[in-house]
């Protein structure tokens, strides 16, 4: 096939490249004043409770080595939490404790991280090692998820996340990022966690993409991915509406949690979210940012009808 | 405006074309500077003597106007004091001084550059008086010579004449009164004069050009020959053949106009020797010659300048952008990964002093060293700003490492990693470090060797001379980079990797 040939075919799927992306979206519709409410996921927090969008609850925050002495204290009253650099990238430098034992904490795998490893480790995220640009950084413990069951045949051991791309305020696609053995309990497609498409419609899932591959069974527990019903589908839905309002960022990549108790929760916000979505779904993007560009302009008027529109409209089953 | 970045890119196309146009068209500089081309070098060694006194001596030497350019010109000039002077349509090297004992030498030397036809614009020169010399029943006998030719056109009219020198007269020939007449005549006053003399009758400009033959050659006479104004250029006539030079005729006038080509006021040149030998140059060595002597603005303002020291460096200066509009096409529309943006360009940039091979090698023997102590360094837990420092004084002990070796090896090229962007490699550790460790061993690699290629691209950009020679005399070519880059800047579509990416995908 020629790379013409290749070219016409990803243009009439509607695949987004990333210098569209960049230039047409990016660009035009994140304005750069918005970008710190993103990056500091404290910020994003703080943003998020203002306008009664549920997130993980905070227990504390770190801003000085200072601050570390008296942490040995706050974190007894804990059973789990988990502990997050503010402007941490790619899930760097996040550590889930499920425990406590007599020499320290119980991180998710099952390892023990002794009080002066976590300290120490807390200094680093202070420093400034896990934010990209290396400025000084924030560290916050906030509570653990106890994720929703629907998606334990298809985890190994951490917290799968629900990631919605927004455009203006419309959801246009999404995926469930599910941990594997390789990804190391983390959500994330890099470090080998597997997406899996879903159905913007029907809330369900659909093929998913590991690596560079689209795989139909979780490769560590072996059990289908594709059908499974995300629970609180709407309210994901109108989360990731909403939060466009409240960010002013009209291109966002929406990462969300199903709290077994608490319903949805909003983890982060990413403002240049990335284009491994469209190979989960087997969709492009371009097609659906068109499409809610063409939507009447009613429907933008509220989050509820946005969602109620996208319901109407979308469906991966017969694209668009 | 609605697409403000291709009415940019378009205004910043236009500028240089215009401006280069301007210098090509209007400064007549070089379409291509760096195309080799065949000049001429000239030179002339003379001996003067004739007692110890005061002397003058003078002569025509060849200067820059539309048919030629003289460059690198060369005098020696021994003790005499030199001047080149305007003497009319000539230049003169005028050389005085009081002659030793011994004579002195005296020489010059020219890089000359006979410039195609169509440069020349030549005015139509007026009808000049007869020869001084000639009399007012010669100049009756010339005009009943050449007047049953006047209805022809000029360039005929010369043939006729040339002819007519020859003792071809042509139907119907002269009464034999004029013959007689005529041959008095010409062996009066010899060729030369014969020839204006008739020329002038036929109301045909010409005038007696002294010079050399442009062939490989050594020679002490000049040549003299007749240029001969036909209405759209000059002829030029061989007067003792009485031929017409074929064109574009290999001459180099020295002096126009009747003078000798060596004058001298007292004294005497005894010998002179003019040789002449065909050299192959760039054509930018003209033109610096050129522009470091012309008075137009443009030329005062070139890179040529600058003192010879900075030169250097604007030569590949110039280049840089074109390095970082590589790493703008390799990632913007290959998609290619690279350590930070500007790290090839920096790459390529120490390479030129280190070599290709060595280059290559020195930078990874350095980030693979790196990567392995930060690994190392990883387990004490060193916070960001003090690790980086570390990290940082392990390069330069590096550095020095391998200019100690090169040096016990005597490889220059060794000694010369003090130019590599130390500073850049320290970020380049860490962040392979952390690619290594966040997206695995193959991105990592995959990354490094991004890097390496487009740096290997970017410095056999930078080594390309014919190209630094071109942005040299041109630097508003600058401006073309800029308008390329604005459209790649502006490039939505994918990326060539994108369509490997995306490849699986098919149409539902």
């Amino acid at each position: 096939m020629t790379i013409l040939q290749t070219i016409r075919r990803l243009r009439e799927i509607g695949v987004l490249g990333m210098n569209r992306r960049n230039a047409e979206y990016i660009m035009r519709f994140n304005p750069r004043s918005s970008f710190p409410l993103v990056d500091d996921k404290l910020k994003t927090k703080q943003l998020a409770e203002a306008h009664q969008i549920p997130t993980p609850r905070l227990y504390h925050v770190i801003e000085h080595h200072g601050d570390i002495p008296i942490l040995e204290k706050v974190l007894c009253d804990y059973r789990d939490f988990v502990l997050k650099p503010a402007r941490g990238t790619g899930g760097g430098g996040i550590v889930l404790v499920k425990g406590h034992t007599e020499e320290g904490f119980v991180k998710q795998n099952g390892e023990v991280i002794l009080m002066k490893d976590l300290t120490y480790h807390i200094s680093d995220i202070l420093s400034g090692i896990y934010s990209l640009e290396g400025l000084e950084d924030k560290a916050f413990i906030e509570g653990l998820v106890h994720p929703n069951t629907v998606f334990d045949a298809v985890t190994y051991c951490g917290v799968p996340d629900i990631r919605i791309i927004a455009y203006r305020g419309v959801p246009a696609m999404s995926m469930v990022r599910l941990p594997t053995q390789a990804s190391d309990g983390k959500a994330n497609l890099h470090c080998g966690a597997i997406g899996v498409g879903i159905d913007m419609a029907e809330g369900t899932t659909l093929a998913g993409v590991h690596r560079s591959g689209v795989v139909t069974h979780h490769p560590d527990t072996h059990k289908p991915v594709k059908g499974i019903r995300v629970p609180h589908w709407e309210r994901l839905l109108l989360i990731a509406a909403r939060a466009v309002d409240m960010t002013g960022l009209h291109y966002l990549g929406v990462d969300l949690v199903i709290d077994q108790e608490q319903g949805p929760l909003l983890l982060e916000l990413n403002a240049r979210p990335g284009l491994q979505i469209q190979i989960a779904n087997q969709a492009g993007l371009l097609n659906r940012l068109e499409l809610i560009d063409k939507a009447p302009p009613e429907i933008f008027a509220t989050p509820e009808r946005r969602v109620a529109w996208v319901l109407d409209t979308f469906s991966a089953r017969t694209p668009v | 405006m609605k697409r403000p970045a291709p009415l940019l890119a378009v205004a910043l196309l236009i500028l240089p074309f215009a401006l280069i146009s301007y210098r090509i068209l209007g400064l007549k500089y070089p379409i291509f500077p760096a195309a080799p081309e065949k000049a001429w070098q000239l030179s002339m060694d003379a001996y003067v003597k004739g007692g110890e006194k005061e002397t003058t001596v003078m002569i025509g030497v060849p200067y820059t106007h539309e048919g030629r350019i003289v460059a690198e010109e060369r005098i020696f000039s021994g003790r005499f004091s030199f001047n080149l002077l305007r003497d009319g349509p000539n230049q003169v090297g005028v050389w005085s001084g009081t002659i030793s004992r011994m004579g002195e030498l005296i020489g010059y030397k020219a890089t000359v550059k006979v410039q195609p036809q169509y440069f020349l614009k030549t005015k139509p020169p007026v009808l000049g008086p007869y020869p001084k010399e000639i009399g007012e029943a010669e100049k009756k006998l010339a005009r009943r010579l050449v007047e049953k030719w006047d209805p022809l056109p000029p360039a005929e009219r010369l043939r006729r004449i040339a002819e007519a020198v020859k003792g071809i007269w042509g139907i119907p020939p002269p009464d034999d009164q004029n013959l007689q007449a005529w041959s008095t005549f010409r062996d009066k006053h010899g060729r030369v004069t014969v020839f204006l003399v008739l020329l002038r009758a036929a109301a045909l400009p010409a005038r007696a050009v002294e010079g050399l033959e442009l062939v490989e050659s050594i020679t002490t006479p000049t040549l003299i020959w007749i240029q001969v104004w036909t209405g759209e250029e000059w002829e030029n006539l061989q007067p003792e053949r009485g031929e017409i030079y074929q064109k574009p005729a290999s001459l180099l006038p020295l002096v126009t106009g009747g003078y000798p080509v060596v004058r001298t006021l007292q004294g005497e040149v005894s010998e002179i020797r003019w040789s002449l030998n065909q050299q192959v140059i760039t054509q930018w060595r003209m033109h610096f010659e050129r522009i470091m002597r012309s008075d137009r603005w443009l030329d005062r303002w070139s890179l040529f300048r600058l003192p010879e020291e900075f030169q250097t460096t604007f030569r590949i200066l110039m280049l840089v952008p074109i390095g970082a509009l590589m790493i703008c096409l390799l990632r913007n529309i290959v998609g290619f990964p690279t350590f930070g943006i500007f790290l090839p360009v920096l790459m390529a940039l120490a390479f030129r002093n280190t070599g290709l091979a060595y280059g290559l090698g020195i930078f990874w023997g350095v980030v693979l060293i790196g990567y392995v102590i930060r690994r190392w360094i990883d387990k004490l837990r060193l916070l960001l700003v003090p690790r980086l420092s570390v990290i940082l004084t392990l390069v330069i002990i590096c550095i020095t490492g391998f200019a100690l070796i090169g040096n016990k090896l005597d490889l220059r090229e060794f000694m010369a990693v003090g130019l590599l962007p130390f500073v850049i490699l320290t970020m380049t550790i860490e962040r392979f470090f952390v690619i290594m460790e966040e997206a695995g061993v193959r991105e990592g690699l995959w990354m490094a060797a991004g890097s390496a290629g487009v740096a290997v691209i970017t410095y056999k950009i930078l080594q390309f001379e014919s190209l630094q020679l071109t942005f040299f005399v041109y630097p508003e070519l600058l401006l073309a980079v800029a308008a390329v880059q604005v459209l790649v800047g502006r490039y939505t579509g994918y990326r060539l990797l994108e369509l490997f990416r995306f490849r699986r995908f098919r149409k539902s």
